[in-house]
């Protein structure tokens, strides 16, 4: 039972992982908490469930026009609304994304209608490898499996490569780094890019896990936030770590104590290591000069 | 100077307004020579907007029967509105029908929270509400409220029945319990906890989940844990679908029983990938592809006037819940008054649309005390397991 | 006219003889305003529709206390509306206090929750902010939702209530929470103005400079989380007997998440303009699914929707427009409804330059 509980509790949280992943990078070089990530991976899902149901495009395809639509969103998105907005703060910030939000949910609801479908993923969703008696289905396996890659192959991406250094450097200090010679407004758009790929791939993970429904994010995105804070909000691995204790934390929460107050607990413990960690887990607390 | 001028220009103002003060009144609020108005809120958006269908197959009913010619002469003038699901909107736009539009009753109305918001503003301003709330929850009946007609069968009865068919038709003793965490899931509890007590019987595992949960691996493992023959689920679709699949991984296979809620067996099976199959549940209406004669005719004004639509059981459902108002008002005559309205409902006893057989009396305005339960069959279809069982006394 | 010449000047709350007419017009105006609504319907409005702007005023302006004057942020509050309009009930259900007793504590109860929310904010800051005050605004409706005292998954019926013999309506509502509303919003006006307010004001501006110049970080950050419990309380409470009936479901991040927008919309650090957002909030909410009865543009949409959409997700153009306004709002006037206020005033004033 324990074993299981955490192996499930992995599962999911691979997704949040992902969803923290999308935020954090968007975080890391714009300062904004995109709240629009869950209704983005959402709409791109449906663009993939589209596709595949109703024109019969093979999943590869598919996959990939799902990543070429999701680029297209983070940069429209980026571009029309973000950078319209002049010398914003940072609630309003997080307004403009709650604005985002609503027009995707809406449009979702409007153009596919609030029935659930269930997605088709190549991965059957019931089948289970069997590890020395410890049964992990098919799709979480897989999702585990796509999460670490992705988030190693960015890592490595922001770590070693030029343009990944180059975010990080407009993170830090925009200014200097358009000094330096980075193009900010090209980084910026191609940040929003990456963060909306992220999120079309935890988005179909977990309309596969799950069923498919305009408001199939809304709790995830909110998990997923809580594990990018969990783990730091400027760091790529925290991210990872973070997912995996909250869904870890849940699952045994609601496997030994009370299936009813699961959710919440998982808040109140990230309160609670805020309170001891205020940056989060992995994170290095700046202390920021006056 | 100016103070005494900005003063009478006040009093000039109040003065005018206090003279030209409009105020058209009506006989009965509601009904005109040429139509009825009936108004119906519901979740067209937002997190329920699945029961939205209902609405909008009132709506279909209404269109179809205007064609017809109405009722004595009079036309349905339909009006629907979307609360989301949020009580402070129905409650807006309760105020909105009554006091501008001015509507005779409303049918329908899904919820039980906005309803209940609404409730009493309705029975102040003697709104006739029929089929009211779409949930069969005892908030309608209790206490015993003229105005309103609730039509969907109790849950509390519902589960009862439903336990007691396990026990009595299948000899299932061992029930697990999964629910979801609100007065819908609590009284399907209640109504499998009150059966067990009287055979002395305990419920072997109760299982509950908040509504936005995504992951049941938990839940499901202490389901198989138990070691329960039969699991009742009182939930909403998506989790009916994530409950399966769950169970299906870790290779649990019960025999499955849910309610009404979830009769909609093709939406049912397209999202569970077949796993849907063998489940028990109770419907309140007759089949998708009855024969009945007024299914028949239903259908083919669903293929006229909105071909679109998916013919699903909550779509029709809204029929299911308009026919009876209708009866009334034919049953009231030309004379309709909520009065008269009121009396010609409670002479309904037994009468039957394409729902279950439905009974008003004066003392008693619960009228949908049956059910049937079907078995959801490998291709989709339900094969019906039992005839119309009276499960509310 | 904007030059104050003394201390004193600066803090009154009627500056001139011109605003203090206004003042008495507008509250003459708000006396006759159910009278008006009833006979008028103006824009579609009720009582009811009235009532709840008012109310979700008194949150925005709670809100905006905490966000727009101490630059906190708060994406929790409805819980602190939850526990207000639950302890007003259950106080005058159980125990037959009278309103204007159990009003008030649930206010106070509502603010030693702000309190407590307000200690571990201490050392928060953004997001971490954000999601510490989002776990406290959950974890509030599941307990609420879990404790059978208070009325467990059905909710609570707000009790009757009776002014002097009658059974309250709408309309006696109305009066009662107007004059609530009125009473808060000068206190709030007032608040800004003193010691306190600028300490918040200072916090928000740069908290370490503030506190090297003495400000308290800690008791003034905590106060302005409280007082601003304390009015969403009283909202809350409000709220409860407006709507007639509460059940903890309703009290969800998407409230938290419109009180928010309420207040950026009206304009962050303004009490005029969290009215203004509020009412226009409130409004478009309600109303804006009247946009398929608009004649021209809704029957275009409806076959529009027929021919390429779902059927019945037609209402969901009203959500589609409600955050297009937002963002709209928020991109071309980063100072929300209150900066619209201040441009027009400014041009008027500067004319013909």
């Amino acid at each position: 039972m324990l074993g299981q509980l955490i192996v499930s509790g992995l599962a999911v949280g691979a997704c949040y992982s992902l969803l923290a992943l999308a935020m954090v990078i968007i975080y890391k070089t714009s300062d904004v908490l995109n709240f629009a990530q869950g209704e983005m991976a959402m709409v791109s899902t449906f663009v993939a469930f589209t596709l595949l149901e109703s024109y019969h495009v093979p999943f590869q395809w598919t996959a990939f026009l799902t990543f070429l639509f999701a680029i297209l969103l983070g940069m429209f998105f980026e571009l029309v609304f973000l950078r319209q907005a002049k010398d914003p703060t940072v609630i309003g910030l997080i307004i403009i994304t709650l604005g985002f939000e609503m027009i995707l949910m809406g449009f979702a609801g409007w153009k596919w209608g609030p029935d659930q479908r269930s997605f088709p993923f190549p991965v059957s969703n019931i089948e289970t490898y069997n590890f020395y008696g410890l049964i992990v289905s098919k799709i979480n396996f897989w999702t585990i499996l796509i999460s670490l890659v992705l988030m190693f192959i960015l890592f490595l991406f922001f770590r070693y490569t030029k343009l990944g250094i180059a975010m990080r450097a407009t993170q830090q200090n925009q200014l200097a780094a358009r000094v330096m010679g980075i193009r900010t407004k090209w980084i910026l758009s191609f940040t929003w890019a990456i963060s909306s790929i992220v999120g079309a791939v935890a988005g179909m993970l977990i309309a596969a896990l799950g069923v498919l429904d305009p408001n199939m994010m809304m709790d995830p995105l909110l998990k997923g936030f809580a594990s990018g804070v969990l783990g730091g909000m400027t760091s790529l691995p925290g991210t990872a770590v973070g997912g995996a204790m909250l869904g870890i934390i849940e699952n045994l929460f609601g496997g030994y104590v009370s299936l009813a107050f699961k959710s919440v607990v998982a808040f109140v413990i990230i309160v609670l290591m805020l309170c001891i960690k205020p940056s989060g887990l992995l994170a290095k607390h700046y202390v920021r000069k006056v | 100077m100016l103070k005494r001028n900005l003063v009478l220009i006040g009093l000039l103002t109040v003065t005018v307004f206090l003279i030209a003060a409009p105020a058209p009144a009506q006989q009965v609020r509601g009904v005109t020579d040429t139509e009825i108005l009936i108004g119906q809120t519901g979740p067209q958006t937002g997190p329920a907007a699945a029961w939205g269908a209902v609405a909008r197959g009132s709506g279909l009913f209404f269109k179809g029967l205007n064609d017809e010619g109405g009722i004595h002469g009079r036309k349905i003038k339909y009006f629907l509105r979307d609360d989301g699901y949020q009580p402070a909107k129905t409650k807006a736009i309760a105020n909105e029908l009554v006091d501008q539009i001015g509507i005779f009753g409303v049918v329908g109305c899904v919820g039980s929270g906005p309803g209940m918001a609404v409730r009493d503003y309705y029975t102040e301003n003697k709104v006739l509400m029929v089929g009211f709330g779409v949930s069969g929850v005892t908030n309608w009946i209790q206490p015993f409220n003229r105005y309103i007609f609730p039509i969907y069968p109790l849950y509390v009865d519902e589960a009862y029945a439903l336990t007691r068919y396990f026990f009595e038709q299948m000899k299932i003793t061992k029930v697990a319990m999964f629910y979801q965490n609100d007065d819908y899931g609590k009284q399907g509890l209640e109504g499998v906890e009150r059966y067990e007590k009287e055979k002395n019987l305990k419920v072997v595992a109760s299982v509950s989940a908040e509504v936005t949960d995504r992951d049941l691996s938990s839940h499901a493992l202490k389901l198989k844990n138990s070691g329960a023959e039969a699991v009742i689920m009182w939930a909403m679709p998506t989790h009916g679908a994530l409950l399966l699949r769950e169970c299906a991984k870790i290779g649990y296979k019960p025999q499955w029983g849910t309610s009404s809620t979830l009769s909609d067996a093709t939406l049912m099976m397209q999202i569970t990938q077949g796993l849907w199959a063998g489940m028990i549940h109770s419907n309140f209406g007759d089949l998708p592809d009855s024969n009945h004669p007024l299914m028949v005719k239903y259908r083919a004004w669903h293929q006229k006037y909105e071909p679109n639509e998916r013919w699903g059981t909550f779509y029709y459902a809204g029929i299911i819940f308009a026919e009876p108002l209708v009866e009334g008002l034919r049953r009231a005559g030309r004379n309709l008054t909520p009065d008269t309205f009121i009396k010609a409902m409670e002479t309904l006893g037994g009468w039957q649309g394409i729902g279950m057989p439905i009974t008003f009396t004066p003392t008693d305005h619960q009228g949908g005390k049956h059910v049937f339960f079907g078995q959801v069959q490998p291709d989709g279809s339900i094969k019906r397991l039992t005839d119309w069982i009276k499960i509310t006394k | 006219m904007d030059i104050k010449r003394s201390y004193y000047e600066d803090i009154e709350l009627f500056k001139s003889n011109t605003i203090l007419v206004w003042s008495i017009l507008l509250f003459i105006f708000l006396g006759i305003l159910p009278w008006l609504v009833k006979t008028y319907h103006f824009l579609g409005m009720s009582i009811y529709i009235v009532n709840l702007i008012t109310i979700n005023a008194l949150v925005a302006i709670g809100l905006n206390i905490l966000v727009g004057y101490t630059g906190q942020i708060s994406m929790g509050h409805a819980g602190f509306f939850a526990i207000g309009a639950f302890t007003t009930v259950i106080f005058i259900l159980n125990w037959g206090f009278p309103l204007w007793i159990a009003l008030p504590l649930a206010g106070f109860i509502s603010s030693a929750f702000g309190f407590i929310l307000g200690l571990p904010a201490l050392r928060l800051k953004g997001p971490y902010l954000a999601i510490a005050t989002l776990g406290f605004g959950m974890t509030i409706t599941t307990i609420i939702k879990h404790m059978e005292f208070f009325g467990g998954r059905m909710g609570l019926q707000a009790p009757k209530l009776y002014l002097f013999g009658t059974p309250m309506k709408d309309i006696h509502y109305y009066y009662v929470i107007m004059i609530i509303a009125v009473a808060m919003v000068i206190g709030a006006l007032k608040l800004i103005k003193t010691r306190v307010g600028r300490a918040f004001i200072a916090i928000r501006d740069s908290d370490i400079a503030a506190e090297a110049m003495g400000v308290n970080l800690t008791y003034y950050k905590t106060l302005s989380f409280a007082v601003s419990a304390f009015y969403t309380g009283i909202a809350g409470g409000l709220y409860a007997f407006t709507l007639g009936f509460i059940n903890p479901e309703s009290f969800h991040l998407i409230m938290s998440i419109t009180f928010l927008a309420m207040v950026v919309v009206g304009g962050l650090g303004s009490v005029m303009g969290s009215i203004a957002g509020a009412a226009l909030m409130t409004y478009l909410d309600i109303k804006l699914q009247a946009i398929q009865d608009i004649p021209g543009i809704g029957p275009a949409l409806v076959t529009f929707s027929q021919n390429y959409m779902s059927i019945g997700g037609i209402s969901n153009i009203a959500v589609i427009v409600y955050g297009l306004i937002m963002i709209l709002i928020v991109l071309f006037e980063p100072l929300g409804i209150f900066g619209f206020w201040i441009r027009t005033k400014r041009y008027w004033k500067t004319w013909p330059f």
